[in-house]
């Protein structure tokens, strides 16, 4: 009796220890996709040295990436879309606010110098967004996306037109320089180019009312819509100037859920034919690296489907040797992370490179970097 | 004394090493059980409540259609679930189905066919009179979904599926996110802010950004639910609720069965099928086989199949009037 009474009481937590060890083995079964959860990018430690600074954005947290690490900068808020002046001394980002979101003049700290928009309103219906800040060459005006005005008869939507204004005067100076295709949500990604020339994107719609989107230039301030360089059914966007300004890297679909990377020549009026260096992928935002040797872009990475940042060498379309100082060198002198991967110099045949791993950068924030 | 002797050799006997194992195991198994069962508890209790859904078609006078709705006899044999979304926010007792699409899924032939259904289409509803369709579920629950469905598309419809809008959202997030390539930027100044508990007719301005990006619960709603600035109206959201349908698609590919309970329990109360849990297991290994190139997006734009009118004839709302010879003839070739 003694002995089945001493039998029950170990069988007991043994029961219990084995019930609670299946439970928990269960959870541990869980697909990746539901247990992965992002890293911030300050805990992580990127595959690649990429040269220059790169200030990078996730979950409305600015980043800065240099020297193979990052370090997060600025104050609270929902941060997007750096954006760096022509000398490098500045950022203008765009900082959302429930209804709106207001560009802002940051310090490379990210420390704020100067609010240059006010755009939020305890009425909602005066509210207003300000997106895709770019600074022009000569660093005096300030090009962005904004709604307004709007829900007047000349301008019914809430679309998306691009502004300019003095980036050193204030918003009442601000004016339009776009006229979107009402109710496509308008136009975005100004790119300034010397003088007043401006690329931006244009959404419109073909005759059976499918959505596109268009690079455009405006060679004249006075031109309301833009000349297209690349074809509606195309459906081109998200442009990258290279530094010297003679390639045009962007993002196309063909109308698809899936993108090419590709690089066309630029001579300041048109675009030559365009190579594609990559395909069947969610790619975003590209941007040149400092040299124009190389592009880094976002791109989902496994089942999880954060968006990492991904290097990619540009394959010249004339022989060059390449700078040795430009290419990515290997981390492993700066921590001999076993990961580190040594990049080849301008391959013949693209190969990305994954940059990060585990974390889940915003891809609507291109990368900006010098 | 002597009558003790045979009772302590059988209690010994109990004792033994093999009974002890066997006890062991017995007990082992009978643990493993209980914490199985613990671990898969909320997927039993919902897939009583909430999966196996039992729905009373009236039956259907349409010429070519099946009476009532009956599960596909013939394992692997292609079936159609119409698949219902609704605002449940509370501003109707019974919600209306804001989004309405047929899914052909056809797992031997590993392809799956989508088409919206616009909500605002001026119909004869299977509980009488003529309406909007979105007002047939508020009217009827889904077995007067399902009938109006089938009565006016001439299709079979096998199961359905309803979710509601905060059930979506727990489901997204539960998936960590989807990813969407945005077309074009989403704009609405007069969106409906219903969700957290605010004022039920409050509304609030929102943005989507064009582009690849990765979209949590809210923001993926945010992108599905928009339509007052875009040019395609109602056809562009169902576009939008499509997109994010196949991303959704890719993400549930990695599903397992150990993720049942998070997701039964994020969709707690917001989630209705007809389904049993085997076929919703079998849909999850036709999304893990099937590829996105197989999958065939239909929407009903105004022009060819659709056109806008409003007036007295319609109770003074905006409706959507069929062209019923193209949608039939579209309706007809990919749902046969």
């Amino acid at each position: 009796m003694i002995l089945r009474r001493i039998a029950a009481i170990l069988f007991l937590p043994m029961m219990f220890a084995f019930g609670s060890g299946v439970y928990l083995y269960l959870g541990t079964l869980k697909s990746k996709v539901v247990k992965t959860r992002a890293d911030l990018p300050t805990v992580t430690k990127p595959r690649l040295v990429l040269p220059g600074t790169m200030f990078v954005v996730q979950d409305g947290r600015l980043f800065k990436l240099k020297d193979g690490g990052f370090s997060e900068i600025g104050g609270p808020g929902d941060w997007s879309q750096p954006t760096l002046t022509p000398d490098h001394t500045r950022l203008v980002a765009v900082l959302r606010n429930g209804y709106s979101s207001d560009l802002y003049l940051l310090d490379l700290d990210g420390h704020i110098v100067k609010r240059l928009t006010k755009n939020d309103s305890r009425i909602v219906d005066y509210n207003h967004w300000a997106f895709y800040p770019r600074v022009s060459p000569d660093g005096s005006t300030l090009y962005y996306s904004y709604d307004g005005p709007k829900h007047v008869d000349s301008a019914p939507g809430d679309d998306l037109s691009i502004w300019s204004m003095p980036l050193n005067g204030a918003q009442y100076q601000a004016r339009r320089r776009t006229d979107p295709y009402w109710y496509t949500g308008g136009d975005v990604s100004p790119l300034p180019l010397a003088g007043t020339a401006l690329l931006y994107v244009q959404h419109s719609i073909d005759p059976s009312t499918a959505v596109h989107s268009q690079i455009r230039l405006q060679s004249r301030t006075g031109d309301l819509i833009g000349k297209p360089l690349t074809s509606l059914a195309d459906d081109c966007s998200q442009p990258a100037l290279s530094p010297d300004g003679t390639q045009l890297a962007m993002i196309c679909t063909g109308g698809k859920q899936t993108a090419r990377l590709e690089v066309a020549p630029f001579n300041g009026t048109s675009l030559g034919p365009a190579r594609i260096l990559i395909e069947g992928g969610l790619y975003a935002s590209p941007a040149w690296s400092p040299d124009g040797q190389a592009l880094a872009y976002f791109a989902p990475s496994g089942a999880a489907g954060h968006f990492e940042l991904w290097w990619l060498a540009v394959p010249a379309v004339v022989t060059a040797s390449p700078s040795p100082t430009a290419s990515p060198a290997s981390s492993a002198s700066e921590g001999g992370a076993a990961s580190s991967i040594v990049v080849p110099s301008l391959p013949t045949t693209p190969v990305p490179v994954q940059v990060t791993q585990g974390v889940d950068l915003s891809a609507t924030s291109p990368p900006a970097w010098y | 004394m002597e009558g003790r002797g045979p009772a302590r050799r059988r209690r010994a006997s109990r004792l033994h090493p093999v009974r002890l194992v066997v006890l062991t195991l017995f007990c082992l198994l009978l643990s493993g059980t209980a914490g199985a069962a613990a671990y898969f508890f909320p997927v039993v209790v919902a897939g009583v409540s909430q999966t196996s859904q039992t729905v009373v078609v009236p039956p259907n006078d349409s010429p070519g259609v099946k009476a009532t709705p009956t599960p596909a006899a013939v394992p692997g044999a292609p079936f159609t679930v119409l698949l219902l979304g609704s605002d449940d926010d509370g501003k109707n007792k019974s919600p209306l189905t804001q989004s309405m699409i047929l899914v052909r899924v056809d797992p031997a032939g590993k392809h799956v066919t989508m088409e919206s259904i616009p909500r605002d289409l001026w119909v004869p509803l299977s509980t009488g009179g003529s309406g909007k369709i979105d007002g047939a579920y508020a009217y009827g629950g889904p077995a007067a979904a399902i009938a109006t469905v089938e009565r006016n598309f001439h299709v079979h419809v096998d199961e359905y599926a309803w979710v509601g809008l905060t059930g979506l959202i727990k489901l997204i997030d539960l998936l960590g996110g989807i990813d969407v390539f945005v077309t074009n930027p989403v704009l609405d100044d007069a969106y409906p802010d219903d969700i957290n508990g605010g004022f039920l007719y409050g509304y609030k301005t929102v943005a989507v950004l064009p582009g690849a990006q990765h979209l949590d619960g809210a923001h993926a709603l945010q992108y599905v639910r928009s339509r007052h600035n875009d040019i395609n109206g109602d056809f562009g959201r169902s576009a939008r609720q499509q997109e994010v349908l196949l991303a959704m698609k890719v993400k549930a590919s990695t599903l397992n069965a150990a993720d049942l309970p998070d997701i039964v329990s994020a969709l707690n109360g917001k989630f209705k099928t007809s389904m049993g849990l085997d076929r919703v297991r079998s849909l999850l290994g036709v999304a893990n086989a099937f590829d996105l190139a197989n999958v065939k997006q239909i929407v009903l734009y105004a022009g060819l199949y659709t056109s806008y009118d409003h007036g007295a004839a319609y109770g003074g709302a905006s409706v959507i009037i069929p062209h019923w010879s193209q949608i039939l003839a579209v309706t007809r070739e990919n749902f046969p």
